[in-house]
């Protein structure tokens, strides 16, 4: 016991290599069938042990859905002397890591704010040259942003098929460019079938427009005579959010994480963040990797979460 | 077991112990600093935290942990130091109502209708000076939040069926925020945004507040509210002030150009 639990904080590498036998006291045993399916299933729980003992994080204990807030690709990149796009290229890279992790942690659900609504907006214009340029360079950049989250679909559905990830994007369609949305719908498609993990790209997403569109679809149920006014009530409201294609098990985030110091929600997850936990970090998202992630899990995990008998979504 | 196994044994053990040992020590090391760095701030001997500069801190929530809200003297407590510290315009919430409960016989009914219409605070609010010099202090709990929301719904959708069923033909329900802002009002749930948010309980979650006005909220956990420090608020103000915000707008790509954006935030 002692040498196992030194290894840990010592030598974590060393001890998975040398020593995963042990990680049988997780529950998990040798696969010794010669069905390679099962041995794949045997190969990714061994993983998920190895890479759980590795990091000392406790299986029972860990959150089943964690939402992220990609804050500070622009910071990272100043202070590198990198421009924006490249800042924002290394954010991409980041998101892919840690949605590896995720997978290999057995977190079932990842919701991630890709573009806010608010990002949107644009300094009143005017006549002066220089507010007519910067509104310019803003477009650009939202396009610029677009653009990217459109190949970071493409160039990732090799992950989500390989890990059996169920993509969905969320937000408001008619502010998407015609090219993402066709690159979301086609995500969508191939990923269907996947019910393992599951994937939430929050894109042209906010808060506030969420809980107005689940109006409007009841509202749709009302003058279908669907259902009565009367007959709306918390749960009611909460299944049609956007999130509700988790279902209700999945559909509020455990822990959600913000990088880069900010301290707010900034109009994500209003509604169903109530009962996350609220995890804030300085580190700008490029640099949030295996050890911040780790981190996080584990203040998630040492938190006493008691949350009486409201427990409604 | 052999002998030189035993050795190894003991020598592991005895490593694991002191790795423990320091691991505690840090973190009553880290403890230590905070409660002295608190108690400077108490006593005013950090400089840069005796003036408080409350501008921007129009709105102030305290979310407090249901079980930990029925300490009311702490409570009390805390909204004096608040008022000491000339926070003027105070919402306190816990999802089951006890602080509603707590500070209910002492509610006086006054109303104070310059901040109301200043803040844009909802008709039915309850709201009351309670002796605290100059502060208005607003209770919610759980209904205020997400039954809130559920009855401004039922509210829009029951003014548009009614629209509908006296109108021609069958046209998509076009609800925008601010339809929703306004029901919300309507069905005594309206308010302002609170500008900063302090937690008081043992998980570092918001516990239902009225999801509609955490927008842009500044939000921080401040532990136990047995253990809640008077240094450790004026240190969260101090932050605040020195906070800025954007409100998610983007504020300059300076990439395609490849000179430095000035600004921070795209959230």
């Amino acid at each position: 016991m002692y040498i196992s639990r030194l290894y840990i904080y010592m030598f974590p590498r060393a001890y998975i290599t040398q020593n995963w036998q042990h990680i049988h006291h997780l529950g998990l045993s040798r696969n010794t069938t010669r069905l390679p399916c099962l041995d794949r299933m045997a190969g990714k729980q061994n993983d998920l042990a190895e890479a759980l003992v590795r990091s000392g994080l406790r299986a029972e204990l860990m959150p089943q859905h964690v939402a992220l807030v990609l804050d500070g690709n622009r910071r990272w990149a100043q202070a590198r002397g990198f421009t924006t796009p490249e800042g924002h290229e290394a954010g991409g890279v980041a998101l892919r890591k840690i949605v590896e992790l995720s997978c290999a942690f057995g977190i079932r659900a990842v919701t991630v704010f890709g573009f806010s609504q608010e990002n949107f907006r644009r300094p009143q214009a005017s006549s002066h040259s220089s507010i007519r340029s910067m509104i310019s360079v803003l477009t650009e950049e939202v396009d610029y942003i677009m653009e990217l989250i459109e190949r970071l679909i493409r160039d990732n559905m090799d992950l989500f098929m390989r890990e059996e990830i169920q993509v969905h994007v969320v937000g408001d369609p008619s502010r998407r460019p015609a090219s993402l949305q066709d690159a979301a719908r086609e995500a969508e498609e191939m990923t269907r079938s996947h019910s393992r993990y599951h994937l939430i790209l929050a894109i042209c997403y906010s808060g506030r427009w969420d809980i107005v569109q689940a109006c409007r679809e009841l509202a749709t149920k009302v003058q279908d005579k669907l259902l009565r006014p009367d007959d709306i009530d918390e749960s009611m409201l909460a299944g049609h959010l956007a999130t509700n294609v988790l279902g209700d098990q999945l559909g509020c985030p455990d822990l959600l994480i913000r990088t880069s110091g900010e301290l707010r929600l900034s109009n994500f997850l209003l509604w169903q963040s109530a009962y996350s936990e609220l995890y804030f970090t300085d580190t700008l998202w490029p640099d949030f990797g295996e050890d911040e992630y780790i981190k996080a899990l584990k203040a998630f995990q040492s938190r006493e979460r008691r949350f009486g008998q409201r427990k409604v979504m | 077991m052999s002998r030189p196994a035993i050795i190894l044994k003991l020598i592991l053990g005895l490593l694991w112990v002191i790795i423990h040992l320091t691991i505690s020590l840090f973190n009553l090391w880290s403890l230590l600093i905070y409660n002295l760095q608190c108690y400077l701030i108490s006593s005013g001997l950090l400089r840069k935290y005796q003036y408080l500069h409350l501008d921007r801190l129009n709105y102030l929530a305290i979310v407090v942990d249901s079980k930990e809200a029925k300490n009311t003297v702490k409570i009390r407590q805390l909204l004096s130091w608040l008022s000491t510290m000339g926070v003027k315009h105070i919402c306190l919430y816990d999802i089951e109502g006890v602080l509603k409960r707590s500070f209910e016989p002492f509610m006086n009914g006054s109303k104070d209708e310059k901040a109301r219409e200043s803040l844009d605070i909802g008709a039915s609010m309850n709201h009351s000076h309670y002796g605290y010099k100059n502060m208005v202090i607003d209770c919610l709990s759980g209904s205020d939040g997400k039954e809130g929301i559920a009855k401004a719904a039922d509210l829009l959708c029951s003014t548009y069926f009614n629209g509908e069923t006296h109108g021609n033909g069958k046209k998509e329900p076009k609800f925008t925020e601010a339809d929703m802002a306004s029901a919300l009002k309507a069905v005594g749930c309206g308010g302002p945004e609170p500008d900063l948010l302090l937690m008081y309980g043992p998980a570092r979650c918001h516990l239902g507040f009225p999801a509609w006005r955490l927008r842009y909220t500044e939000i921080m956990h401040m532990g136990p509210l047995k253990s809640m420090k008077y240094g450790a608020i004026v240190k969260a103000l101090y932050n605040f002030s020195q906070k800025y915000q954007n409100y998610g707008k983007l504020l300059g790509f300076s990439t395609l150009n490849c000179s430095p954006a000035k600004s921070m935030n795209s959230f």
